[in-house]
């Protein structure tokens, strides 16, 4: 029954605290993404701490996140992210390095602090976009966004709620491949190790699980439909997700603070 | 307002037959009419056509007319024809699509553009009328399954539309989901406003509710129409001889009459037919019990205090089990008593704590899963999960050549078992291309060929009519017969008092009782364990003036034509009627 628990808790009215919840979803997406584009064009490191850290702010003051996900967002990961960049400036092409002091030798291998910050930049950008995209990530429902994009996009109804439906098979699949597992072991094909047995099962698996997708997703077609599903290009909305002056309030400040931090460090 | 169906054929895209084949009918305001036609004889696709998804969504061809407010299906939409017909379908998972039950009810109309005040306001009418106002908040999930039926029911009701049409509403359903079905649907066709379209093969749970009757036949001709006890009662017997089940209060009443006690009405429900005996001076003695196969010493299955915990709940609780050899075990409960687990355990699906289980000589949770096939063979409730192979009779060959038996022995065990399970004509077929039927006969044979001695079925009848039920349990019967210990997890309790020589009752993780059949179904555990007596029972149990009749479980039991009932009151043994 998790996987009701979780489809259920996706599809609740959202009241947890955080004023980040109430925004509308597409302001979220619209205030990060320059601010995530500019850190994947950009090879500066100084830009991805202070994007980074306003992103890290916004989560902190205003997602309403629990302790334990706040604890791995904000200090678990950084700590990994460390040490993958440590590792990526093993790949930094030694080129590229000559003259910076040398941190390690071994034989004639060396492994220089340029080489060190250059990955540790690195990761410093895709710890800094990862923490922007939780801006809207981690505080938006996905019936939210379906509604946003509804309203504020004019992306038509059938798209969103078709996404919708098609979110709700994830759980059922899930349970569905357990069971199917569960009888191919009893009919013996849980045999043999390596890469081929493991490929040979799971298309073992793939059959009956898209004969039985393939069917459910009839069945809910057909359920949709019997209930005047697309019947008039528009339907009643009796949720709205209106855009106030606030939605524009966090675009138009997280831009400026994205632009500056370009014209100030580049 | 009404629908008319004139002579309607259809033919599935890609197939040669048309099902059906000449239906002619009309559903007047207010009234409940039951389809019923043999399996295959098109139901299902003629209740789909009633709103139009034949043709409109299901690629087929229709000849004749389908009506619906003076407009023909197909020279409008579906979504127009939902203000009109509205469908509740066979499976509740397949129904949901949003997160919360008042916007569930809410989703039809929004559709249809009412306006949001006027939708919240339909969606509490329809929500009261099947008992779920209270749980709106709740997510649709977290609802058992007849309370997600009975959501569909309000989401059909919502819509606004003057029919209602529900296609095998309660096939997926234990007996407690059955009743609430019913019991919603018999609210809201009680203002006699409303027209219901059912297609149904548990008569019992349905009859009382349904008006008139329209049965087709086994090519999907239009057969019979009349009012319920027109078609069910005073043609019973015609009825029967299409194929088509009948009530057991009526089955019984037909066996009655070929031993000579005339039944006159026909009982249509359980309590009809304990007035019907009681009205009877005299009774013939019932036929004596089934004799029960005396517990072996060294019985086939035995569980010892195996208790499950899964995400912190205990599924199943200190469970001792034993399956005598040669018995068919049913394991009954309401949803989530524990009978899958239970059933998994003992075939070793899910590994059971070391030593609480011994099946057929070997611990399940020791015995590696090449060995353990050669003891216990698991069916699962849908056939196509256990189905690996891309012929028939490979599938049947797979655990044979997994235990490194030569081709000779493969060859000959595969001809046998083709023969047995009556595939041998599908040899080269691919198993996902059988019929349902014939998919579930395979699964079956499947975890036989390996030569287990205990056969382990989930569920084999969950969504099938008992037609295929009963072709089932004629299979397990023979395999019964030639040796195998069958334990089966199903909801069909008139299947289990008919079939069954043991039954367990499971409650909230708990064995309540486990015994023969008749004493188990004498007592009250069915009831305890929040399950309903199978139909006969309920009926013979009311009987008051024929104390030896109360007993009576089985239609086996039913003194019949052939020459036991009338020896029994040839040597005097009839039972007079209480003083």
């Amino acid at each position: 029954m998790s996987a009701a628990v979780a489809v259920a808790r996706a599809w609740a009215p959202d009241v947890r605290p955080g004023f980040l919840r109430r925004l509308n979803p597409l302001a979220k997406v619209a205030a990060t993404l320059p601010a995530a584009v500019l850190l994947v064009v950009w090879h500066e490191a100084a830009a991805a701490l202070v994007l980074g850290g306003v992103a890290a702010v916004l989560l902190v003051v205003g997602a309403g996140l629990r302790p334990r996900v706040l604890a791995g967002l904000l200090v678990a990961a950084p700590l990994a992210a460390a040490v993958v960049g440590a590792a990526l400036g093993l790949w930094v092409a030694p080129g590229t390095t000559t003259g910076s002091p040398v941190l390690v030798r071994l034989g004639s291998w060396t492994y220089t602090q340029a080489a060190l910050v250059e990955g540790l930049g690195t990761v410093a950008r895709l710890y800094a976009v990862l923490l922007l995209t939780s801006v809207g990530g981690l505080t938006t429902t996905g019936p939210d966004l379906v509604r946003a994009s509804q309203q504020q996009l004019r992306v038509p109804y059938r798209v969103g709620w078709t996404a919708l439906a098609a979110f709700r098979f994830v759980p059922r699949f899930g349970h569905e491949l357990a069971v199917i597992r569960a009888a191919h072991r009893v009919r013996g094909t849980d045999t043999g190790t390596g890469p081929v047995a493991d490929l040979r099962r799971y298309v073992g698996y793939a059959v009956p699980l898209l004969a039985g997708a393939l069917r459910h997703a009839e069945r809910v077609a057909l359920a949709m439909d019997a209930r005047a599903f697309g019947a008039h290009p528009t339907r009643t909305e009796r949720y709205r997700v209106p855009w106030r002056h606030r939605d524009s309030a966090l675009v138009a400040t997280t831009w400026a603070v994205t632009l500056a931090t370009w014209l100030l460090l580049r | 307002m009404s629908v008319r169906v004139e002579d309607v054929r259809i033919r599935h895209e890609g197939r040669t037959a048309w099902r059906p084949d000449g239906v002619t009918f009309a559903v007047r305001p207010g009234e409940v009419v039951l389809l019923l036609g043999p399996s295959g004889s098109g139901k299902s696709t003629l209740a789909l056509a009633l709103d139009g998804l034949v043709p409109h969504a299901v690629p087929a061809d229709l000849e004749g007319r389908v009506v619906v407010d003076g407009t023909a299906t197909t020279s409008t939409t579906v979504a127009r024809l939902s203000e009109h017909v509205a469908m509740v379908f066979q499976d509740p998972d397949a129904q949901v699509v949003t997160g919360t039950v008042l916007d569930e009810v809410c989703f039809g109309p929004e559709n249809l553009r009412v306006p949001a005040d006027e939708v919240l306001d339909r969606a509490e009418r329809a929500l009261r009328a099947v008992g779920l106002w209270e749980r709106r908040t709740e997510a649709p999930d977290a609802l058992s399954g007849g309370g997600r039926q009975r959501l569909a029911i309000a989401c059909a009701l919502a819509l606004g539309s003057p029919v209602l049409v529900l296609d095998e509403p309660t096939a997926n359903l234990d007996p407690v989901g059955t009743q609430e079905v019913y019991a919603a649907l018999r609210a809201v066709v009680a203002d006699g406003t409303r027209a219901v379209v059912l297609v149904e093969h548990d008569l019992d749970a349905a009859v009382d509710l349904v008006d008139r009757v329209v049965v087709l036949d086994r090519a999907g001709r239009y057969a019979l129409d009349g009012t319920t006890r027109e078609v069910l009662a005073d043609r019973a017997e015609e009825v029967a001889a299409l194929g088509v089940w009948l009530p057991v209060a009526t089955l019984a009443a037909l066996r009655l009459r070929g031993a000579g006690v005339a039944l006159d009405p026909l009982p249509l429900t359980a309590a009809e037919l304990a007035t019907a005996l009681d009205a009877c001076d005299e009774l013939p003695a019932p036929a004596a019990a089934a004799p029960t196969p005396a517990a072996a010493a060294d019985p086939v299955v035995q569980v010892r205090g195996l208790t499950v915990r899964r995400g912190g709940r205990t599924v199943l609780d200190d469970v001792h089990l034993d399956v005598p050899a040669g018995a068919v075990l049913a394991l009954v409960g309401v949803n989530g008593a524990g009978k899958t687990t239970l059933a998994q355990a003992v075939a070793g699906v899910v590994p059971p704590p070391r030593g609480t289980v011994r099946v057929a000589g070997v611990d399940p949770a020791r015995t590696p899963p090449r060995t353990l096939v050669r003891h216990v063979g698991f069916v699962f409730q849908n056939p196509e999960h256990q189905l690996v192979r891309g012929t028939v009779a490979d599938e049947l060959a797979h655990g044979l050549r997994l235990q490194g038996a030569d081709d000779a022995t493969v060859a000959a065990a595969v001809e046998d078992l083709l023969r047995r399970l009556d595939l041998t004509a599908e040899r080269d077929v691919h198993p996902f291309l059988l019929s349902g039927g014939q998919k579930r006969r395979l699964s079956v044979g499947t975890a036989l060929v390996t030569g287990a001695r205990v056969l382990v079925l989930d569920e084999p009848t969950y969504g099938q009519d008992r037609e295929r039920a009963a072709e089932l349990l004629a299979l397990l019967e023979r395999l019964v017969a030639e040796g195998t210990t069958v334990l089966l997890v199903t909801h069909d309790l008139q299947l289990v008092a008919d079939h069954a020589t043991h039954v367990a009752v499971l409650h909230e993780g708990r064995l309540v009782t486990t015994g023969p059949t008749s004493a188990v179904l004498a007592g009250t555990a069915l009831e305890d364990a929040g399950l309903l007596p199978p139909p006969l029972a309920r009926a013979t149990r009311q009987v008051r003036r024929h104390p030896a009749w109360r007993a009576v479980t089985r239609l086996a039991d039913l003194p019949h034509p052939g020459a036991p009932a009338a020896a029994d009151r040839g040597a005097g043994a009839t039972v007079g009627a209480g003083a």
